[in-house]
């Protein structure tokens, strides 16, 4: 208990120092959390070091990299960011839209809108996306329609996220209460104007921290695109060079490298986002 | 044609519950009435039937001389549930402020997106109708920052943006906390005064005795007496309506 008076003469509340108490307890698990991570990434490392250590009469290898090939190779894996970044942002604006609709012919009582809007979520979540993006790819042209890979995989990822998205919007718009719909009913709105003024804006408040973790979800699914061999992203350079030349190891540890660089800047930007719109005017 | 509102034989079942039972109502102009009532009454319903926020069984509803029978379907009739909407301003128990707009914009969005104001114009208009309810010094505040008695009176001035004909509250202090209700029963008071048509759902012994010309007392889906409020609550001719007043003389002093 003297560990309290040590740091002021002044006497303090209970409050006061149980406050104090709380707000220490909960610095030091922080940072033994962030120490913890430190060793844990050095050991990472360390287990890809490539070193010999010898312990008594033990010794020990850790893995080898290619240190050459990855300095040669990692501007033309790191190309491929661009290409993830851009199939992501255009699938995702794809499925916000399909999501939406999806989300409000659930919450239609017009019987064939239902349906189209349960029939796509439950043929889509029924299948793999892996077999989607394939579909795209590979059926359609069969059908006379050839779409390039990228927009194959736009299209898929798009069409499988808008899905899986729609119970996000379906949430969004049930949160806006009956209330709000009567005050604008009251007022004179058609029911357009208070799905288009009312419960959309406050729905899509709703809905923007989960989409943005769809975001962060899809950037690593479009890794899937590579297989169709034609986009050039992230995935697809891993794999070229790397089965090229020998070095899979190196290639998709750099990828791995990339993806988790980008999910950590992104999630931060998510977390800023999230705090900036709950500190709004609910 | 002396009244706004004219309610005729007025049945309304929720399921198999007959919760109004053939309700006949007239309201004249500049008339103030409270409908009083135990929970269950019907009194919440009957109000939102006359802007078809329920829609009534049987009967017909008339408003300003517009007049909707219930079970209408169609076009003809939906725009004629819109114009009588326009004709009546609605305050509610849970003010229902839109929480995404700021105090101003709540009052403008009836003018701009209904009446297809000009937004300077319709900004006037706010202003002038938050200085009504005192509260334009919060013109540029969001609902969440406002107390319960300031959201309820900018509800009100919401309603009266609109420019109606008669003003139907529900219930609309009954949310509030003790202290926060004199502020809104005083707004209410001031519009009456200002000769506003007012029909309120209420449990303000007080303010319905104050302010009302009639207190109508509703039981079972039913009227069951009507008068002025001295008379009312002097001599009340049913037994339900002694309980009530009864109720309320002992459940604390009158607000207002």
């Amino acid at each position: 208990m003297n560990l309290f008076k040590r740091e002021t003469g002044e006497p303090k509340s209970q409050a006061e120092l149980i406050y104090a108490t709380q707000q220490r307890n909960e610095r030091r698990f922080r940072a033994n959390v962030g120490l913890s991570w430190g060793f844990l990434l050095l050991f990472l490392i360390f287990l890809f070091s490539g070193n010999q250590i010898s312990i008594g009469g033990l010794t020990l290898n850790t893995i080898h990299l290619d240190g050459e090939f990855i300095r040669a190779n990692w501007t033309f894996i790191a190309g491929g960011l661009w290409e993830t970044l851009k199939i992501s942002f255009f699938s995702i604006a794809f499925a916000t839209v399909l999501a939406l609709l999806a989300a409000l012919g659930r919450l239609s009582t017009n019987p064939p809108i239902y349906a189209l809007s349960t029939f796509y979520v439950s043929l889509i979540r029924g299948t793999p996306l892996y077999l989607q993006i394939f579909f795209f790819f590979l059926a359609l042209p069969q059908l006379g329609i050839i779409l390039s890979g990228t927009l194959a995989g736009v299209v898929a990822l798009g069409l499988n996220y808008g899905a899986y998205m729609s119970e996000i919007f379906r949430a969004g718009l049930s949160s806006v209460g009956k209330g709000q719909r009567e005050a604008a009913m009251a007022i004179g709105m058609t029911p357009g104007q208070t799905m288009r003024r009312i419960v959309l804006p406050q729905a899509l408040r709703f809905a923007i921290p989960p989409t943005g973790n769809e975001f962060i979800a899809m950037t690593k699914d479009s890794a899937l695109v590579s297989a169709t061999g034609f986009v050039h992203e992230l995935m697809w350079r891993a794999t070229k060079v790397g089965r090229a030349q020998f070095n899979n190891l190196e290639a998709l540890i750099m990828a791995a490298i990339f993806y988790w660089i980008m999910t950590l800047i992104l999630t931060a930007l998510q977390s800023r986002l999230e705090a900036s719109l709950s500190k709004g005017d609910r | 044609m002396s009244h706004v509102i004219k309610v005729t034989d007025l049945d309304k079942f929720f399921g198999r519950l007959h919760v109004l039972k053939k309700v006949n109502l007239e309201v004249e102009p500049t008339e103030v009435v409270c409908i009083i009532g135990r929970s269950g009454s019907g009194k919440s319903t009957l109000l939102r039937c006359i802007n078809f926020l329920e829609e009534p069984s049987s009967g017909t509803i008339e408003v300003d001389s517009l007049v909707a029978a219930a079970g209408s379907k169609g076009p003809a009739h939906r725009q004629l549930v819109h114009d009588m909407r326009l004709k009546t301003g609605m305050v509610f128990q849970e003010f229902n402020l839109f929480p995404h707009m700021s105090v101003l914009e709540n009052v403008m969005e009836g003018p701009v997106t209904v009446k297809k104001m000009e937004r300077p114009q319709a900004a006037n208009l706010a202003e002038m109708n938050l200085d009504r309810v005192g509260l334009l010094f919060k013109r540029d505040e969001y609902p969440n920052r406002l107390s319960g008695g300031q959201k309820q009176r900018v509800a009100i001035a919401r309603a009266l943006a609109m420019e109606p004909k008669v003003m139907l509250f529900d219930e609309p202090t009954s949310a509030l906390d003790p202290e926060l209700i004199g502020e809104v029963l005083n707004v209410m008071k001031k519009v009456a005064q200002e000769g506003m048509t007012m029909l309120v759902v209420t449990h303000e012994m007080g303010f319905a005795r104050e302010v009302a010309d009639r207190v109508v007392v509703m039981a079972d889906g039913e009227i069951i007496e009507q008068d002025a409020p001295e008379a009312l609550f002097k001599t009340p001719k049913d037994k339900r309506t002694q309980a009530l007043i009864d109720r309320y003389r002992t459940g604390g002093q009158d607000p207002g």
